[in-house]
This record gives structure tokens, C-alpha cells and sequence, in this order.
């Protein structure tokens, strides 16, 4: 190999280690950077290690009622709007699949556009209508707000995981004589299954996350997680936010650790894409 | 139900069906997105009876009309001749379109790398892996979290500074400014973009890609001539779902930006919760749907385009 060659090579992987790094920094950095302080008795600056370690934050958080209610109140809102999710978009996804309908196209674009308003406005706009229907500071009401963010999720990415199951399948199984529900059921649904699934976790997420909506139409009667972090942070030392941002967090990693073949595999790309 | 001859009877009886079946999403969008936001836009222009009426008898500082064909701009003028709010409106329109460019620059560069590493080369597989793990870790975190991990990361007495400080200079302070805002929104923003344009960089054919190599092209002319045209439309859902979600932030600019001056999500929420003038709130977000509508029709087209392309439609 020519010495101009190696130089070259060994230059680009100089900058690749450095793009590397920047990278690392950039995206684990301040997790990393938060996590350490939920195990520190105090921190002073310029030091890159907390001055001692401790674990009693983990007991100052689970001490608080006020903050273990949000916790559980976090979980009863996201099953409750899973369950309703499921039971609006599941039935609606497959019939975008395999039906032909007038104005099919337009209402799957149309449920799409729900995602193209920028969510602090719509929740501003849905607020001032909520205050007529009684809606403002009640369970339902913000129900209704997790539900419309995870109404995309659950339409268009089980309808192309519908889609993707080849109908020979399906007709083959029924020329063998399964009724049309036994079909769905034995093979539509389990080949259907990892879309389904991932619909499922991203909603949950969606709901589990929601921060903004349920601050505006929640607060203050109903304190989930993510809006308790907003008066967390100013009202507590920074060790307890640190804690309770790990416990947050949680959820989001083991569930999407579980789906992260299907996500990073294309379900998610896929079901973004009109068809 | 008529769910007999899916697909192959063109029966009425199972157009219904598939028409009934979908509808409960659309009655759902209809009635929380559609109609909100039609009553919200009439409240904007004055007319505060019917829905209105409730949130009408609690704000301050409205601007009325007293008959359904009438329309007041009073509310527009209110914001529109706030000097806070034009210049909270050009730094949102900034801040959005350095953050999208940015993610979907930094999303394109992995896709490529991903695309372009050869089987058995350690050291690039190696990096491959790394940094495509590396770029969905944000989609793990809650956004309240990643905003409070941007701005202790970022502060006065955070990582950069402490760093900066231990090797002997004087660090930036970014925590409160809009610099941790923008590296916030291209945080929380880029797992979405990378997906997307990854899938749509992965599945354009080897054999394009080696015809040009053996034609002599190099990796920027491959870029440019083969891949790029062939991954427009899932770099424009990138582009455009990136561009929304940031004129619509709340959280990150809250917790991370300073308090003038600030993104319109921050300043809508506080017109309707804090200053309790609902009307202004709402006609804020009137401005910023407008904006958004740009990039969606963007959005739209370049879907529908494909479609064209490939027969779809």
C-alpha cells in the first residue's frame, strides 16, 4: 500500500473516532451527566465527579405521597388510553388495509393531519373547547388529549403491518375451510403481530411522556409524572429531579428495548409512508 | 357486519362496512382536532358565544363581535403589534429551521455511512453499529427528562463547563439561551429522522450503487446523483415532522430557554394559563398552524408524488 494511501486511511479514521466522540458526548452526555447526580451527597463545580455518593434521594422519593400518587397516576392514564386507543384505531387500521371504501385515501391522510398541527396549539385550541364541555382539570379530558397523540401511531402502523400480510395467505386458509374470523385470528393477527406491537409501546410511551397536554388541561388537578417534573425541579434539590428522572425513564427504556428489532427494522419508517 | 368477500366483491354492503369500521379515528380527529380548532379560530376572531361562551366569561382582554357575520382582527392586532411576540415569532421560525436542518443533515450522514460500509470491515461496521445505536438512545427518554439533562449538561456549573474549566479556559454557558434550546430540539428530534431516512437510504439497490462506483463515481457524486433521488420522500417527512414538532414545542424551550425571548409554545402557554388572555393564546396558535400548513403541504406533495411515481395512486 502507497504511504499516501495509508496517511488518507488513517486520517479518515482519525476523524471518524472524533465524529465519534462528538457524537457520544452530544447524545449520552447529559443523561449520563444527570444520572450520576441522583447518587450524589453534593457537586462543586468544576469537578467532573459528585464530592460523595449516597443512595438516600431513591428514599426521599419514595417517601413522598405526592410523588408516588403521580406515578401511579402516570400508569392508570396510559392503560386507560391504550385500551381506548386500541378499541378506536385497531378495527379502523384494518379496515384501511383491506377494504376499499370512498374517501379512503382522504380520511388516512386526513387522520395524518392530525400530527401536522404543532401540539402546543392544538392543545391551546382544544383547552378553550374543553371549558365548555367540562372537560378542563377532569380524568377524561386528559384522556382525550393522550389519545389524539397516540391516534397515528395506532392506525398507520398496524394498517401497513395489515397490509404487509400477503391476502394468499389469507385465501388459502380459507379454501382450507377456516371461517373468516378463525383466519384473522390463527393468521392475519400473529403475522400482523410485530407492527401491532410496536403501535402498541409507541402509544404507550406517547401517553406515559405526555407532558405538555396534561399540564394544560390536567393541572392542577391531575399531577402525572412528566408534569410533575415541572415544579420538581424548582422545588426540590436537584438529587430528588435526578431520581425521578431515572424512575421516568425507566418504562420508556424496557419497553422500547423490547420492540427495538421491529423499530429499528423499518415498522416505524414504514408506517409513515402513504400508501 | 359485511366482512364476507374482503377485498375481491366490489358489494356496496362491504363498502359500508370498511367505512364503518374505520370511522371511529376519524369521528375522534374530527371532533378533537377538526372542531376545536374551527371554534378556536372563530374565538380568535371575536365571536365568543356558543362553545365560547365559558372560556369567554373568564379571559381578559377580549375583543368581541355581536353578530355571526362580523369579525373583529382586534385579538390579531393585539399580538401582531406586540413587539415581544414578532420577535418571539422570528426566533421560533430560526430556531426551527436550524434545528431540522441540522437533524436532517446529522440524520443523512449516519444513513450514508450505514449504507456505504462494506461487509467485513471491523473498524467501519464497528463505528456503523455504534453510531446507529447511538442516534435512537433520545427516543428512550422522556422529553421533560431530556430537557432537564440538557440544561444541568449545558449550565453554568455543567459538564461543558467543568471541562472547559478543567483544562483551563473559560467554557460557554449555554443553559437558558436558545443555543441549549436548538441542541435540545435537534436531540429530542433526531431517532425520528435518522429512522426514516435510514429505511430510505437502506433500500435503494446495490446494483445503482456499484454501477456508479465502477463508473468512477465518488461517495459525494453517489450521494448526489443516485441515493438523494431516490430518498427524497422520506427525507421530506423527516424534514417536515421535525419542523412541526419543534414550532410546537413546549417543554425543551421551558425548561431550557431563557425568558425573553422565547419559542411561541412556551408563550401560548402562558397567555392561557398565566396572563389568563385565552384569545391572544389562540390566535398564536392560528400563526403557528399557518406556518405549519406550509410544511405540511410540503409534506403532502412529495407523498403524493411518489405515489405518482410508482403507480400507487
Amino acid at each position: 500500500m502507497p504511504v499516501s494511501t495509508m496517511v488518507t486511511k488513517i486520517a479518515r479514521q482519525v476523524l471518524t473516532v472524533i465524529f465519534v466522540v462528538a457524537l457520544l458526548t452530544f447524545i449520552v452526555g447529559p443523561l449520563l451527566w444527570l444520572a450520576i447526580r441522583a447518587f450524589s451527597t453534593s457537586w462543586t463545580y468544576p469537578r467532573l465527579l459528585p464530592d460523595g455518593w449516597t443512595l438516600q434521594w431513591f428514599g426521599r422519593v419514595f417517601d413522598d405521597p405526592q410523588l408516588f400518587s403521580s406515578i401511579r397516576l402516570s400508569i392508570e392514564f396510559a392503560i386507560t388510553t391504550l385500551i381506548v386507543s386500541s378499541v378506536i384505531c385497531l378495527p379502523a387500521a384494518y379496515a384501511f388495509s383491506r377494504f376499499d371504501f370512498p374517501g379512503r385515501r382522504v380520511f388516512l391522510i386526513g387522520l395524518f393531519a392530525t400530527n401536522a398541527f404543532p401540539k402546543t396549539g392544538l392543545y391551546v385550541a382544544l383547552a378553550a373547547l374543553f371549558y365548555a364541555f367540562n372537560l378542563m382539570s377532569t380524568f377524561g379530558g386528559v384522556v382525550v388529549v393522550h389519545l389524539l397523540g397516540t391516534i397515528v401511531f395506532m392506525t398507520w402502523i398496524p394498517a401497513a403491518a395489515f397490509a404487509s400480510v400477503p391476502r394468499s395467505f389469507e385465501e388459502a386458509a380459507r379454501d382450507a375451510g377456516g371461517g373468516r374470523l378463525r383466519v384473522f385470528f390463527t393468521i392475519t393477527l400473529p403475522l400482523a403481530m410485530p407492527g401491532i406491537l410496536v403501535a402498541l409501546i409507541m402509544s404507550f410511551l406517547a401517553s406515559f411522556d405526555e407532558a405538555q397536554g396534561t399540564y394544560l388541561v390536567g393541572a392542577p388537578e391531575f399531577y402525572t409524572m412528566p408534569t410533575e417534573m415541572y415544579s420538581l425541579v424548582l422545588n426540590y434539590p436537584r438529587q430528588v429531579a435526578a431520581v425521578f428522572s431515572i424512575l421516568l425513564s425507566i418504562p420508556s427504556v424496557v419497553l422500547l428495548m423490547l420492540v427495538r428489532k421491529h423499530v429499528m427494522g423499518g415498522q416505524l419508517a414504514e408506517g409513515f409512508q402513504i400508501r | 357486519m359485511a366482512r364476507r368477500h374482503t377485498g375481491t366483491g366490489p358489494g356496496s354492503r362491504i363498502k359500508i362496512g370498511g367505512l364503518l369500521m374505520a370511522s371511529p379515528p376519524i369521528i375522534v380527529a374530527a371532533v378533537f382536532v377538526g372542531f376545536p380548532i374551527i371554534v378556536a379560530i372563530a374565538y380568535s376572531l371575536g365571536h365568543v358565544g356558543g362553545l365560547n361562551r365559558t372560556i369567554a366569561t373568564i379571559a381578559r382582554g377580549q375583543h368581541t363581535v355581536g353578530a355571526w357575520d362580523r369579525m373583529s382582527l382586534g385579538a390579531y392586532r393585539d399580538v401582531f403589534t406586540d413587539p415581544r411576540f414578532t420577535h418571539d415569532l422570528g426566533v421560533t421560525i430560526i430556531v426551527t429551521l436550524i434545528a431540522t436542518l441540522a437533524v436532517t443533515a446529522l440524520a443523512w450522514v449516519i444513513a450514508v455511512y450505514l449504507r456505504t460500509t462494506p461487509e467485513g470491515a471491523w473498524f467501519r461496521s464497528g463505528v456503523a453499529k455504534l453510531i446507529s445505536g447511538l442516534a435512537v438512545v433520545p427516543m428512550f427518554i422522556p422529553v421533560v427528562i431530556a430537557s432537564w439533562a440538557m440544561l444541568t449538561f449545558y449550565a453554568a456549573d455543567g459538564f461543558i463547563r467543568s471541562l472547559c474549566a478543567d483544562l483551563g479556559f473559560q467554557g460557554p454557558t449555554w443553559g437558558y439561551t436558545m443555543v441549549c434550546v436548538a441542541i435540545g430540539l435537534v436531540w429530542t428530534n433526531l431517532p425520528f429522522a435518522t429512522l426514516m431516512i435510514t429505511s430510505g437510504v437502506q433500500s435503494v439497490p446495490d446494483a445503482l450503487i456499484e454501477a456508479a462506483r465502477d463508473a468512477g463515481a465518488g461517495l459525494l457524486t453517489i450521494v448526489r446523483t443516485v441515493i438523494a433521488p431516490l430518498t427524497i420522500v422520506p427525507t421530506v417527512i423527516a424534514l417536515t415532522f421535525t419542523a412541526i414538532g419543534t414550532l410546537g414545542a413546549f417543554t425543551m424551550p421551558y425548561f431550557t430557554g431563557p425568558n425573553a425571548p422565547s419559542m411561541l409554545g412556551v408563550d401560548m402557554v402562558s397567555y392561557f394559563r398565566s396572563y389568563n388572555r385565552p384569545q391572544q393564546s389562540v390566535v398564536m396558535a392560528v400563526v403557528v398552524f399557518a406556518v405549519a400548513a406550509v410544511f405540511g403541504a410540503f409534506y403532502v406533495w412529495a407523498n403524493f408524488r411518489s405515489a405518482k411515481d410508482s403507480g400507487r395512486v
